[in-house]
């Protein structure tokens, strides 16, 4: 659940660690319970496997980052440290560069792609598609997604799924009455 | 809980004296007025709701005094209007929303979690403070020129007419953010600071009724608020969203309205669902029956809610797609409902039933929710609703299930821990015939009105056809019945405040972990944090009735 | 007695309070989660350790989950306002096509990477206070807070010019510049733009020949001249240029703007409107978070505020990178 512990440091924020989402076991369990997981989730580098979207901005914008020498200056740093501060991960500069410049990127291609000509539907369509792969960047790595707690994920997961329930059904319900609104506003129309 | 052996009486007292306990722990109006104890929150809430409920109930009699006779018997019908909105804004906005989480919620559910205090007790005060202004916003709208739109705040009528609307949704604007924030903290509570041992499937099933009843708060009220904006908005622009004179759809405002509302509903019941499920296996002296289920049943019911708002508009013009999407999955909902039916029964099945205050409550409960749940059923049928849509048959139907089962099940909460919260017990005998006239009054009130419904008698008219008047005039008897009821209730309670006999820290035999502790709580909850070691309903036998204290204590062995 | 619970108070208020008030909090013995002692220890090792938290960890996991959950009532605040749009949007795209040439995507694209720089610098800032850098996280702040700043200039300029150009929500909807007489749309539709302005200059000369009598009967002769204007085959190049939605049924009413153009002004007011208060909430927290930092704060153990500050932060950023595409960039 929790990415990374300082154990060295105090063990007994493991044992509160039962007070979080997978507390079936009472006080023996935990440390191995909460060993047993990070590994994966704080490897520093994230995993490009983890979300399809960041692959690609990851790849583009290394050297962005090295050219830009503060960044770069921190990185070792971020990597050294990170396991030893506290609470949470520690999101290297060079990355949060990484996500900006491309977020920067695919703005420009939003407001690029606006002048192609892709169908009625089509161009909200890839913009949307865009605004989507831009929030899920900044979801995971502004945001810690990749490294917090899962059930955070989940809750705002929710909020969307929740959201686009609510979205869905009052515009169907629309689009299926509308032809009412359309009949009476001819006869309105008419009269006059 | 699972080792009732810990009763406090054997803890040792805390620097304070054995004496102290949150109550006198400070004194003074400070102490008081920005405190962060979650207990004197909730007493504060308490106060406050009961002191809405007693304005909101006003109000109904005067409705009900009105409606005595065909044509004028007290007021205009003007003021009628602002009466049955006032009614209904007030008791579902100040009274029954807030009612069982926020007042009850408040005291109990950390120490039935076995925590110090809530997650955030800082917003938790400011989400008791955010419920006084929007109380004083509605003061506002009701000192003024009354809101008339009914408590549903349907455009467009709420968007033109003369009457003060704004301050009235603004109140309910605010009393979301009250319950958002309730709701956030209990989430967080019951997620981080359950102590070691207290796993989910081992808390009480108050707690999982306010989880799920949070979980909706958080999902739900956010879209109330930006309707209610939407709407206060549209009033003083003229934005056209809404209204169909300037191009808007009057039937999206219900959409918005209802995707909170009806969910709503659920905040409202779903902690009375909890309330009884701690009540009828304590006074069963029995194991509650199907734990996991009712657990999973609340959760069931949360998510279940939000997908069902559109059986409210089976006539506002909504497709007959999307009606029947929205028929077909409310016929769900009964499905957790009657799980939960079914469960408490059979847990009081072979028990050592004990008919105290309490569980009178409770019972009245099965008996009057059965009714409104079932009537409810029957209103899900888009054609049968057709017929029944806005007519006193919804009425009955809904003030069976908010007044029968969110009031019954909180005043057998408050009965339950009364003698917890404040040290003091009641009079059993003026407690248990003030439940009796509770529900005697309610059927009289309530069952006429499907009579009446059923024969086609619309809602909220302020005249009707004399053949309607003998069931009319039973049902404000009825009212008044329910009103000498709470009356009596509440002169029992406060004689109890002041003069009642010292409560023993474990009146009922219950073996949850608030009982563990003093009557009334010390500051911090616990002198000694109790072991979680077991389920949350085991061990009734472990416990004996003790003459001398007045309630239950530990088997010796 | 006062003395300890002023205490108590003030350790939930996180604000360094003597180590004593926790003798009172923690007098207790044994009792299960784990060494009381232990706990008084970390209790006076983290000032800012809440009195009914036993861990910094139990503490900041709890605002996490706090403060997710808030986000998660903001999506959904923000859904009845994105419900409107998708609604209006599906029943009425030529409202939103003929809307959006008054929008100047130049600013929109500006605020939208002003956005987005200054969540670098919240991300930033984050890290600064978990690692205790307390200069460069005030500078992080202050850029921060310069970029709000900035997106909230860059917003007045906007609705300045809307307000100037008649372009309000509801009765107010009185614009001063006709569609035609737009750079955006001259360049795009040319040909849409010329036929709607020989249309339109028709219409003036007709209305000018009928006689004048009365507001209400001048109101009447207009609609029924309008009534024998073009046939659907005629208005193409409008239809083209996307000017026409399938609920034009009456079309003379399009040629200057289509029928529920005002409703469009107001979903946008309300939508940039209301994620404009929330930069200027976010503006408000932000300052007192530079206050705190100021104080030099946050460190490994402590620096939740922030982080949670930064989150709510990024929300703002991701509410408007949906806002932009869906009101300024419209096919």
């Amino acid at each position: 659940m929790s990415d990374e512990k300082p154990e060295a440091e105090k063990p007994e924020t493991v044992e509160q660690e039962t007070s979080g989402e997978t507390s079936e076991k009472p006080k023996s369990e935990p440390p191995a319970a909460a060993k047993s997981e990070p590994p994966k989730a704080a490897s520093e580098p994230p995993p490009a496997s983890k979300k399809s979207e960041p692959a690609p901005a990851k790849k583009s914008e290394p050297p962005r980052a090295a050219a830009d020498g503060h960044g770069h200056a921190h990185d070792d740093h971020a990597h050294g440290d990170s396991h030893d501060h506290g609470l949470a991960h520690t999101t290297p500069v060079w990355l949060l560069f990484a996500i900006l410049g491309a977020l920067l990127v695919l703005t420009v291609a939003t407001v690029a792609v606006t002048s192609i000509d892709l169908g009625a539907q089509g161009n909200l369509v890839v913009a949307m598609i865009i605004a989507t792969v831009k929030a899920a960047l900044v979801c995971t790595f502004f945001m810690h997604l990749l490294w917090d707690k899962k059930f955070n994920l989940v809750l705002f997961l929710t909020s969307v799924l929740f959201l686009i329930l609510f979205l869905s059904m009052a515009t169907t319900d629309r689009g299926e009455y509308q032809h009412l609104v359309d009949e009476y506003r001819a006869q309105q129309l008419q009269t006059k | 809980m699972a080792s009732p052996t810990t009763t406090a009486d054997a803890a040792i007292p805390q620097a304070k004296g054995a004496d102290d306990n949150y109550l006198t722990h400070d004194k003074g109006f400070a102490s008081w007025a920005f405190t962060l104890d979650h207990k004197r929150i909730g007493v504060m809430y308490l106060a406050s709701v009961l002191t809405a409920f007693a304005l909101g109930g006003f109000f109904a009699l005067a409705v009900r005094t009105e409606l005595w006779s065909p044509g004028k018997t007290i007021m205009e019908h003007d003021t009628y209007n602002q009466m049955f909105t006032l009614h209904g804004a007030i008791m579902v906005f100040l009274v029954i929303i807030p009612g069982i989480p926020a007042a009850l919620g408040n005291i109990i559910l950390p120490l039935q979690l076995g925590a110090k205090d809530v997650a955030f007790p800082k917003l938790n005060l400011a989400s008791y403070y955010l419920w006084v202004i929007g109380c004083l916003c509605m003061l506002t709208s009701l000192v003024t020129n009354a809101v008339d739109t009914g408590w549903t705040f349907y455009a467009p009528y709420s968007t033109t007419t003369q009457t003060n609307v704004i301050p009235a949704a603004f109140g309910a604007f605010i009393l979301g953010f009250s319950s958002i924030f309730t709701g956030l903290n209990f989430i967080v509570t019951i997620h981080k600071l359950r102590p070691p041992g207290m796993t989910f499937f081992r808390m009480p099933l108050f707690v999982w009724a306010l989880y799920s009843t949070a979980l909706i708060q958080v999902l739900a009220t956010p879209v109330i608020g930006i309707t209610l904006l939407m709407m206060m908005v549209e009033r003083v622009f003229g934005l056209g969203i809404f209204d169909p004179s300037l191009g808007g759809d009057p039937v999206l405002f219900q959409h918005f309205f209802w995707f909170y509302s009806h969910p709503a509903v659920y905040i409202m019941i779903v902690p009375a669902f909890g309330v009884i499920s701690e009540i009828i296996p304590v006074f069963s002296r029995k194991r509650l029956f199907g734990y996991q289920f009712i657990a999973i049943s609340s959760l069931a019911i949360a998510f279940l809610g939000f997908l069902v708002w559109g059986h409210h508009m089976f006539t506002s013009g909504q497709s007959v797609l999307a009606g029947t999407i929205f028929s077909a999955i409310t016929f769900l909902i009964a499905i957790p409902t009657a799980i939960k039916i079914f469960n408490w029964v059979s847990t009081m099945y072979k028990g050592r039933i004990h008919l105290d205050t309490p569980m009178l409550y409770a019972l009245a409960f099965l008996w009057v929710f059965t009714i409104g749940g079932l009537t409810g059923v029957f209103l899900a049928v888009m054609g049968v609703d057709i017929h029944l849509h806005d007519t006193y048959f919804v009425v009955a139907h809904f003030h069976y299930v908010m007044m029968g089962g969110a009031i019954t099940a909180f005043l057998g909460g408050l009965h339950y821990w009364f003698p917890k919260a404040f040290g003091k017990m009641y009079n059993e005998r003026t407690g248990r015939l003030g439940a009796i006239i509770v529900f005697v009054g309610l059927n009289l009130t309530f069952f006429p009105q499907f009579i009446l419904g059923s024969r086609g008698m619309p809602r909220r008219y302020y005249n009707y056809l004399p053949e309607f008047q003998g069931l009319h005039q039973l049902s404000t008897i009825g009212a008044f019945t329910l009103g000498i009821g709470f009356l009596l209730t509440a002169v029992s309670l406060a004689r109890a405040l002041k003069s009642g006999k010292k409560a023993p820290n474990n009146p009922w035999g219950s073996v949850t972990l608030e009982w563990t502790t003093v009557s009334p709580p010390p500051y911090y909850n616990f002198h000694t944090p109790p072991p979680v070691t077991a389920g949350p309903y085991d061990g009734y036998e472990d416990l004996v009735y003790d003459d001398k204290i007045g309630g239950y204590v530990a088997k010796k062995a | 007695m006062s003395e300890p619970s002023t205490a108590t108070e003030g350790a939930t208020k996180a604000s360094a309070p003597p180590p004593a008030a926790h003798d009172h909090d923690h007098g207790h013995d044994d009792h299960g989660h784990g060494d009381a002692h232990h706990e008084d220890a970390i209790h006076a090792a983290n000032p800012h350790l809440a009195h009914h938290f036993d861990t910094p960890q139990q503490q900041f996991d709890a605002g996490k989950l706090g403060i997710w959950l808030f986000l998660l009532t903001e999506v959904l605040f923000f859904a009845g306002l994105f419900c409107a749009y998708t609604v209006y949007r599906s029943m009425h795209p030529e409202v939103f096509v003929y809307a959006h040439y008054f929008l100047d995507t130049k600013l929109g694209a500006l605020n939208t990477c002003v956005l987005l720089i200054s969540s670098l610098t919240a991300a930033w800032a984050v890290r600064n206070a978990q690692l205790a850098e307390k200069g460069k996280l005030m500078l992080n702040i202050v850029i921060t807070i310069g970029c709000a700043c900035t997106f909230m200039c860059v917003k007045y300029v906007e609705y300045s010019h809307k307000y100037h150009d008649g372009l309000l929500p509801g009765h107010n909807f009185q614009p001063k510049e006709q569609i035609w007489e737009l750079d955006s749309f001259r360049h795009k539709h040319p040909e849409a733009a010329e036929y709607a302005e020989k249309l339109a200059k028709l219409d003036e000369k007709k209305n000018e020949k009928a006689p004048a009598a009365g507001a209400a009967a001048a109101k009447g002769e207009e609609h029924e001249e309008k009534m024998e204007r073009p046939t659907e085959e005629e208005l193409e190049p409008l239809i083209a240029a996307g000017l026409v939605g399938p609920r034009s049924l009456d079309p003379s009413a399009h040629i200057s703007r289509p029928r529920m153009a005002h409703v469009f002004f107001g979903i946008y007011f309300f939508m940039t409107g209301l994620h404009g208060f929330h930069v200027l909430i976010g503006i408000g927290v932000w300052v007192w978070m530079l206050l705190k930092a100021m104080k030099g704060q946050f460190g490994p153990n402590y620096f939740g505020p922030i982080d949670f500050t930064a989150l709510y932060w990024h929300l703002v950023d991701l509410i408007w990178i949906y806002l932009f595409p869906l009101l300024y960039l419209i096919h």
